[in-house]
């Protein structure tokens, strides 16, 4: 059955992350969830590369990391945001919506 | 940096992953079974999902990045691969080590007697002033920078140039601050010293303009924070103490800042005093204001909108004024016209002085320098075998090396590990040199000349010091990694394969060189080790030509503390008087000026035969109390010692009498009687010789061990004798007399302060210092030298017998000996020693007239010396050489054929 989901683009993944962080503080595997959720299955994330991207963003300082009590009773490593990931994600989140404008306009321009 | 400490918690940081990724795997199994999948085929699905093997990869390289990785692991193999050659490790470590702890050691006083700018305010901007020329009132040559005190006044009205003017002189007086007097260094300087310079104070006051401002002016002193610490132990009530200096009240008023230790490196003052008290000080300075004498150093600070070019221009004009104005005070002498021209062409001369004014690296600064470059030449030959081992290594890792890249391991990544083997090996050679540096230092301070004032400079390993050794060692590591490294991931891989011993020979004829030039190096050192050696072992065994067991000896100079010529005359005897009846001493005797200290009292001396002669060289005086001859256990040849007849009272003169030693009389008077003839001091025509000789003894030494110069001896009590040493034999250990004797001088005058008391072995020693100096230096460098150069000869040879290992193998299959194959090998080896021994040689012929002045009974060609160094070369050079070719003669002719 070929997958009706498409890989998710290079470097988008590190804002996904963010930006489900910024919701509420939550486990590797709590991010793989939302992350489906999120995107109503429509990207797909290579499990496998999910707690690589959590690993730089906790050393680059974006992220704080500790052991809690999961919601099964078990501790698992939370993850949220430090203030310093909130300000990346703000500007992540603007040049993302310069890229997606840009491209709209030569698609625009294309079609005209 | 982050990726450093991972490093050190990466277990830490490895369980943590575990927990997490065990955690998501079986949330997520437990998720796909309750979504009715079976157990087993969930666990399936979600190891594919996850590829825990790749997750954990990634994530590792996410916290160490991968090349910081890579080359952790490449030195944790280096480390192991090191561990299992102990013999190369040892040698290229001992190497590295010798050469960079060397280096760093006489950096270590490079830097800190020639490159430290003063702890002070904008130390860059001082200048030290100077008088460029003779000025004819005292002729200073200007060698110690030594000014007038009114120009120092005059020089701060200059405010267009400079911000600020300071002079100051180091002196040495008496200190009584409770306890017993003693002698300390101390400066003396203008009241503008510690607000130019920038320096305050750690507590009360520092002295200031006011202090210094009229003759008297300031009777305070500021004590130094490592003599406050030392001597009063850091007291918090040290300001408002009176102390004495001389025989004079003075206020301590405050304490300096901690780390100042005055502007002279090589004399560090125990405290300060103003200028205003010079007379204090015992400095005959009766008129400060006004006198000529130049006996201060000055220093300036520039304005900072001022280049020092500028400023000495500028200042020109000022100085011509104050010349011409000069001539015209009362006090000055009367020269001729040319003189008086010449003066008045003297110019002021500015240099920029950051580090301050310091005879010491006046002295040293070149000798330091030199050091410094042979050490790094050292260095450079040890980095240079070291690297000559490594291709020895691997050209023996060549197959190894082969397999990898056939494997796919990239050339950069093989060069990487080769550099990681020497950087780690440099590494671990420069903590092991720090350490040896530590020691080096240490005995190099220790002979470094000290007097009262000692030198600040410190034996410790500073953070600069540890820099700079780090710093020499990563260089060293490239430097011997970096020809391993291209060579191995230079050269074609089929070749690297297919070739078994191969034909492949670049570079080593270059290298042969090299060490045949190291051997010749390392032979002229021998040479001049041994040659310096030998005058050294020479003048022990020579001695100061005296008994000197159980010989003590003492000094006092009582005019510091305000003695009149008379009464310090009535003191000294009196003192020689008391000394003699002490239960303690079996025999005891003073005399004007003391021995084996470097300095001497001398003059022409006039003789009076039947005809007048003038001695044609200069002649060494001293003046000895009766029995100074039987004390010191010299022979008196002919006539008598000095008697009680010879005394005369203080402050008068009568007739006179002498003793020479027999190197005078053999000079001057060879073939006469020299009793009854008459001489005098002085070689000049209005001389009268009216001392009669009296007796003849057998020579000592005088200036210092190796001196046997023509002495004159007069009666010590029949002068005014304003000072005197004393020598004293004594009863059992020496040590065990001196608390009687110093108690004999206090019960006389418990202010004066006794200058030193030491053994006369001890005094032969000091006086030593330089030959003992030069006889370690040439020695270490000597034995340097020659265990690199063995190194670098074994690590040819080896490289040769490994690329030859197939050849031998030949050659003993096809019925070669044993001993054969090694002759094979010795044959190079002999070759580049003799080679080396033929450059050395004639250069041992012409550096020896360079050090012969500074031999004792040996000449610097002394064939014994040079055959004994050579002979010590070539015992080394032949059992490094051997070792190879040891392995060379062991070669299974089967096992390098099979390697085919």
């Amino acid at each position: 059955m070929p997958s009706p989901r498409f890989p998710i683009p290079q470097g988008t993944l590190d804002m996904l992350i963010l930006q489900i962080l910024a919701l509420e503080p939550a486990h590797g595997y709590g991010v793989a969830q939302r992350l489906e959720q999120i995107s109503r299955s429509v990207v797909q994330v290579n499990q496998g590369s999910l707690y690589p991207a959590l690993h730089r963003l906790q050393q680059k300082g974006w992220l704080r990391a500790e052991w809690k009590q999961s919601e099964t009773g078990r501790e698992a490593k939370f993850y949220s945001l430090t203030p310093s990931g909130r300000r990346q994600l703000a500007v992540e989140k603007d040049s993302w919506a310069r890229l997606c404008g840009a491209v709209n306009l030569i698609f625009e321009e294309g079609s005209r | 940096m982050i990726q450093l400490f991972n490093w050190f918690r990466r277990g830490s940081l490895e369980r943590g992953l575990d927990r997490e990724l065990q955690y998501h795997f079986e949330r997520r199994v437990a998720d796909l079974t309750a979504a009715g999948i079976s157990e087993p085929e969930a666990r399936r699905r979600v190891s594919g999902e996850l590829g825990l093997t790749q997750v954990r990869e990634e994530v590792r390289d996410v916290w160490l990045t991968r090349w910081f990785r890579d080359f952790f692991y490449d030195l944790r193999f280096s480390a192991r691969s090191f561990l299992r050659s102990p013999g190369f490790t040892a040698t290229t470590l001992l190497s590295l080590a010798l050469g960079i702890g060397a280096t760093t050691a006489i950096y270590s006083l490079v830097d800190q007697v020639i490159l430290h700018a003063l702890p002070v305010r904008e130390p860059e901007r001082l200048v030290l002033v100077d008088w460029n020329g003779d000025d004819p009132i005292t002729y200073a040559t200007g060698s110690f920078n030594l000014m007038p005190y009114p120009i120092c006044r005059e020089l701060q009205q200059q405010t267009r140039f400079l911000d600020g003017v300071l002079c100051r002189a180091e002196i040495e007086v008496n200190l009584t601050a409770g306890g017993d007097p003693r002698p300390v260094a101390a400066e003396i300087v203008s009241g503008s010293y510690f607000p130019v310079l920038g320096v305050g104070p750690a507590l009360g006051r520092v002295i200031e303009p006011q202090d210094d401002a009229a003759p008297g002016a300031g009777p305070v002193v500021v004590l130094s924070y490592d003599f406050w610490q030392a001597q009063f132990g850091g007291a918090a009530d040290i300001v408002g103490r009176k102390v004495l200096i001389g025989n004079h009240p003075m206020t301590v008023v405050g304490v300096a800042a901690a780390g100042f230790r005055g502007v002279d490196i090589g004399a560090v003052p125990a405290f300060w005093m103003p200028t205003s008290m010079c007379a204090d000080a015992n400095l005959d300075e009766d008129d400060l204001l006004n006198s000529p004498t130049r006996w201060l150093q000055i220093l300036a600070r520039l304005r900072s909108d001022v280049t020092l070019a500028q400023a000495q221009t500028g200042l020109q004009p000022w100085f011509k004024a104050w010349l011409q104005d000069s001539t015209l005070r009362p006090g000055f002498p009367r020269i001729s016209a040319d003189h008086r021209r010449e003066y008045l062409a003297t110019t002021l001369e500015l240099t920029s002085a950051p580090q301050g004014h310091s005879v010491l690296r006046r002295n040293l600064a070149q000798p330091l320098w030199l050091l410094f470059a042979a050490t790094g030449v050292l260095l450079g030959l040890a980095c240079m075998n070291v690297a000559g081992l490594f291709l020895a290594r691997g050209s023996a890792r060549g197959r190894e090396i082969g397999t990898r890249l056939a494997l796919g391991a990239s050339r950069g990544r093989i060069g990487r590990q080769l550099l990681a083997d020497s950087l780690l090996l440099a590494v671990a050679g420069g903590v092991l040199g720090a350490a040896v540096a530590l020691l080096a230092i240490r005995g190099l301070i220790a002979f470094l000349p000290h007097d009262l004032a000692a030198n600040a400079l410190s034996g410790a390993l500073s953070l600069r010091l540890l820099t700079f050794a780090f710093f020499a060692s990563v260089a060293a590591g490239l430097v011997s990694g970096l020809a391993p490294a291209l060579h191995a991931s230079g050269g074609s891989l089929v070749s690297s394969l297919r070739e078994r011993a191969g034909t492949g020979f670049g570079g080593v004829r270059l290298r042969k060189c090299i060490v045949t030039l190291q051997v010749s190096f390392s032979l002229i050192l021998l040479v001049v080790a041994a040659l310096f050696l030998r005058t050294l072992t020479g003048l022990l065994a020579k001695g100061p030509g005296f008994d000197t067991s159980n010989l003590l000896s003492f000094a006092i100079a009582p005019t510091q503390n305000a003695y009149s010529d008379a009464d310090a005359s009535r003191l000294v005897r009196r003192l020689d008087e008391q000394l003699r009846t002490l239960p303690v001493a079996s025999s005891s005797a003073a005399a004007r000026f003391a021995f084996l200290t470097g300095g001497a009292w001398s003059n022409k001396v006039t003789i009076q035969t039947d005809r007048r002669t003038v001695s044609d060289g200069i002649i060494n005086f001293n003046a000895v109390s009766p029995g100074f001859f039987s004390t010191l256990g010299v022979r008196v040849f002919a006539g008598r010692d000095f008697d009680k007849s010879d005394t005369l009272p203080v402050g008068e003169i009568g007739p006179r009498c002498a003793i020479v030693n027999q190197a005078f009389v053999k000079r001057y008077l060879a073939g006469r009687d020299p009793l009854g003839v008459l001489i005098a001091r002085g070689g000049s025509s209005d001389v009268k010789p009216n001392s009669r000789i009296v007796g003849v003894v057998a020579d000592m030494s005088y200036r210092g061990v190796r001196d046997n110069s023509e002495q004159v001896f007069f009666p010590l009590f029949a002068h005014d004798d304003t000072g005197a040493t004393f020598y004293i034999k004594v009863r059992g250990a020496p040590e065990q007399a001196i608390p009687s004797i110093r108690r004999l001088v206090r019960q006389d005058d418990p202010r004066l302060p006794i200058l030193w008391f030491r053994t006369l072995d001890d005094q032969v020693n000091r006086s030593l210092n330089t030959e003992r100096l030069l006889a370690a230096l040439s020695g270490s460098f000597g034995a340097l030298a020659l265990l690199l150069s063995l190194v670098g000869l074994y690590g040819v040879m080896s490289f040769v017998v490994t690329r030859r290992t197939r050849e031998i193998g030949i050659r003993l299959a096809l019925g070669a000996t044993g001993a054969s194959a090694i002759r094979l090998v010795l044959r190079d080896a002999v070759a580049m020693i003799a080679a080396g021994m033929a450059i050395a040689l004639p250069c041992v012929a012409a550096l020896g007239r360079l050090v012969q002045s500074q031999l004792f009974g040996v000449t610097a060609t002394d064939p014994a010396t040079v055959a004994a160094a050579a002979l010590v070369l070539a015992a080394g050079a032949l059992a490094a050489a051997f070792i190879p070719a040891w392995r060379a003669s062991n070669v299974s002719p089967t096992d390098a054929l099979r390697l085919e």
